[in-house]
């Protein structure tokens, strides 16, 4: 099948009838291209990125990447994640292609639900309608990003143009708390699209690791994600998403939890890869008792930049949340974060709190951090904090002088900068993968 | 070869700042333990630092030749793995690393390549043993939390393990208790013999009781204005450093 080359209204109904979907997610995806289409791109006189310059991505001048059906072998680097990674099930994407999944029978017998977004969309309608674009969609924009509707142009994007992606659910009382891995493997030059729902029921209890890598470097390539987790009263989601694309990829990933009553959400992002990567990552506490753990880590090197937009949204009473973001900057790169505790007029006795610090490794480095409050309760608990500093020469010197080479010495003081963020992370092959990023970055 | 520790007509300032050392001259040949003590603001300090590589001063002239050969050059990694040490006044605080992790890291660094596992927790072992410290501090993140006791033992089993040929002492001696100096005495009495030589900076006599020096030199306003054996000490201990003083300005 042919298909128009440049994205238009044609191209997104070309691309749900070769997804064969039904009508409903075509309507959906109209109207997201209508939005798409209306709005203008977020620029720096947008207030959420203010510090990330977009105007040199080619969101229209790339091709969108599509299932090709054909079959395709697991990518050395993702083979070597399995191999690491101690997972339980897992999904391993080529592009748009899945080319591999597994997930142990056990959880398949207990009613787990793990494939591709279309098999589900085919083989459990009801579920996947209930819960797509519910969390992330093209209009629903939160915080200080309601004032600005570009903030909706890339999630629009993606919603209108996504070509796969993973769903997940865990039904009422199954718990499990060996990780499920999803990799996906993206050769670059392309347009990309992906969704991932996750849907943990009634106080089950899952951890989920989405893993994006490619190449070192590629073509000029954008990648859009959405991620929907939806947590049900009493459950327990534990998430991570690690970004470690090559040069040249320009990644947007957007992700929002939806918490219901007494809901955990352990929340992780890791940014060390890509030309320009932008994660926001929101958390809405809707149900009374609902708890939000949102940690974030980067490294950036090289002119990368990278940028972080959170929220910790209370709308109910009784919840508590916790940013934690850390991050380190050499050569010339950027990184930034903004982050919002936004606390609704019925949000009493919300516990919240948002820390961000970040390590510069070199003059030229630079990090913006802009932590903001906006609290409607009169009895709720809510601090922020935020820090920038260099190196301390002091330290380096110390390490430097029982013979450790100044690289070496520099690798201990970042670890050392994220102890805190790594030694919050109990999954031990995630923490070790992460260190050891950490320690090439450094050398390189 | 020239087996010393040689400062030469040593100038140095702050970067950007004040001069510090003034023509210091000193020769700490291997084998032997030398102290240098002196009131607040002679430059002890700065000059150990200034031997180590601290970037943070600029060497205006003179020379510090180890074993013969300059290491001016040399930035301070590259000195410690000739086999120079500093044990610092102030260890820094180092989390996400632990005290023996960093300690392999070190010592891989100095012998570029893997160190025998076996060897290495015997040299902990040894170092623990003769610290009188149980093996806890070893799973510690570096320094972190530590007490400002534990830091200074740590610095001295830091020394034992990496075996340096010449050692710097900043203040151990500072700060510690009667029993604790008598541990730190230990440790260094134990690396002493003929394949190392150390340099004592202290304030105090009291450390020269455990730690018996072969010389003693007095540092005032960035220079050596005298130097002795033990006995000097001892004689500072009572009078204090007017009469130096008062020799340095009349010489």
């Amino acid at each position: 099948m042919e298909l128009t080359s440049t994205l238009s209204r044609d191209l997104v109904l070309q691309v749900s009838s070769l997804l064969n979907e039904p009508d409903w997610l075509r309507a959906k995806r109209l109207l997201a291209w209508e939005t798409f289409a209306r709005l203008p791109y977020p620029t720096t006189r947008t207030e959420e990125w203010k510090y990330t310059d977009i105007t040199e991505v080619p969101f229209e001048e790339l091709s969108l990447e599509l299932p090709t059906g054909k079959p395709s072998a697991i990518p050395q680097a993702v083979q070597e994640r399995l191999a690491q990674a101690q997972l339980s099930g897992y999904a391993v994407f080529v592009g748009a292609d899945l080319v591999h999944a597994l997930l142990p029978e056990e959880y398949r017998q207990r009613g787990v639900i793990f494939c591709s977004l279309h098999e589900a969309l085919a083989q459990h309608p009801r579920l996947v309608e209930e819960n797509l674009f519910k969390a992330v969609n093209w209009s629903d924009l939160v915080g200080t990003q309601q004032n600005r509707p570009e903030n909706a142009k890339i999630p629009a994007l993606n919603a209108a143009l996504f070509t796969h992606g993973v769903f997940l659910y865990i039904p009422k009382n199954v718990e499990f708390s060996k990780p499920i891995g999803v990799f996906k493997y993206l050769e670059g030059g392309k347009l990309s699209g992906s969704r991932t729902l996750i849907v943990g029921d009634v106080n089950s209890q899952a951890v989920y690791i989405e893993e994006y890598i490619s190449p070192s470097k590629v073509a000029a390539s954008v990648n859009t994600s959405s991620t929907e987790i939806i947590v049900g009263n009493g459950a327990k989601v534990r998430h991570a998403h690690i970004q470690l694309l090559g040069q040249g990829f320009y990644h947007f990933h957007r992700q929002r939890a939806h918490l219901q009553r007494d809901a955990a959400l352990n929340d992780l992002v890791v940014n060390m890869g890509a030309t320009i990567s932008r994660a926001e990552v929101q958390s809405e506490m809707l149900g009374p008792g609902s708890s939000s753990e949102m940690l974030g880590l980067y490294f950036t090197s090289g002119n990368e930049h990278v940028d972080h937009y959170t929220l910790q949204h209370h709308v109910a009473d009784h919840a508590h949340s916790d940013v934690l973001y850390k991050g380190a900057a050499k050569d010339q790169s950027r990184t930034v974060y903004a982050g919002l505790i936004k606390v609704g007029v019925g949000a009493q006795k919300t516990d919240a709190y948002q820390t961000n610090r970040n390590l510069l490794l070199s003059e030229d480095a630079r990090s913006d951090s802009v932590p903001q409050l906006e609290i409607g309760a009169n009895d709720v608990k809510c601090s922020h904090g935020s820090s920038t500093a260099p190196v301390e020469p002091g330290e380096l010197f110390y390490l430097m002088s029982r013979g450790l080479p100044r690289h070496m010495a520099q690798q201990i003081l970042v670890k050392g900068h994220m102890t805190d963020v790594l030694t919050r992370i109990p999954i031990e092959p995630l923490r070790q993968h992460i260190e050891r990023i950490i320690e090439e970055k450094v050398r390189v | 070869m020239v087996n010393q520790l040689e400062i030469r007509n040593l100038h140095a300032k702050i970067v950007d700042g004040e001069t510090i050392l003034n023509g210091v001259n000193l020769i700490v040949p291997k084998g032997q333990v030398h102290a240098i003590m002196g009131p607040n603001g002679a430059g002890k300090s700065t000059l150990g630092k200034i031997i180590a590589g601290d970037p943070s001063y600029e060497i205006t002239k003179g020379d510090i030749l180890m074993d013969g050969e300059s290491i001016l050059e040399m930035e301070a990694d590259e000195r410690a793995r000739k086999g120079l040490f500093l044990a610092f006044q102030y260890p820094v605080e180092v989390p996400g690393v632990s005290n023996a992790n960093f300690l392999r890291l070190a010592l891989q660094a100095k012998k570029g390549g893997e160190v025998d596992m076996m060897e290495f927790y015997g040299k902990l072992q040894k170092a623990l043993q003769t610290l009188e410290w149980d093996e806890s501090i070893l799973t510690r993140y570096l320094n972190d939390g530590f007490s400002g006791g534990e830091k200074k033992r740590n610095e001295i089993m830091h020394m034992m393990v990496l075996e340096p040929t010449y050692a710097i002492m900043d203040e151990t001696d500072s700060g510690l208790d009667i029993d604790a100096l008598k541990v730190v005495a230990k440790g260094v009495n134990a690396m002493r013999g003929p394949n190392f030589g150390a340099l004592l900076i202290t304030h105090y006599q009291r450390l020269l009781n455990y730690i018996v020096p072969d010389a003693v030199h007095v540092m005032i306003d960035g220079r050596i204005v005298t130097s002795g054996g033990p006995e000097l000490a001892l004689k500072l201990e009572e009078q204090g450093y007017d009469w130096v003083k008062e020799m340095a300005v009349s010489n």
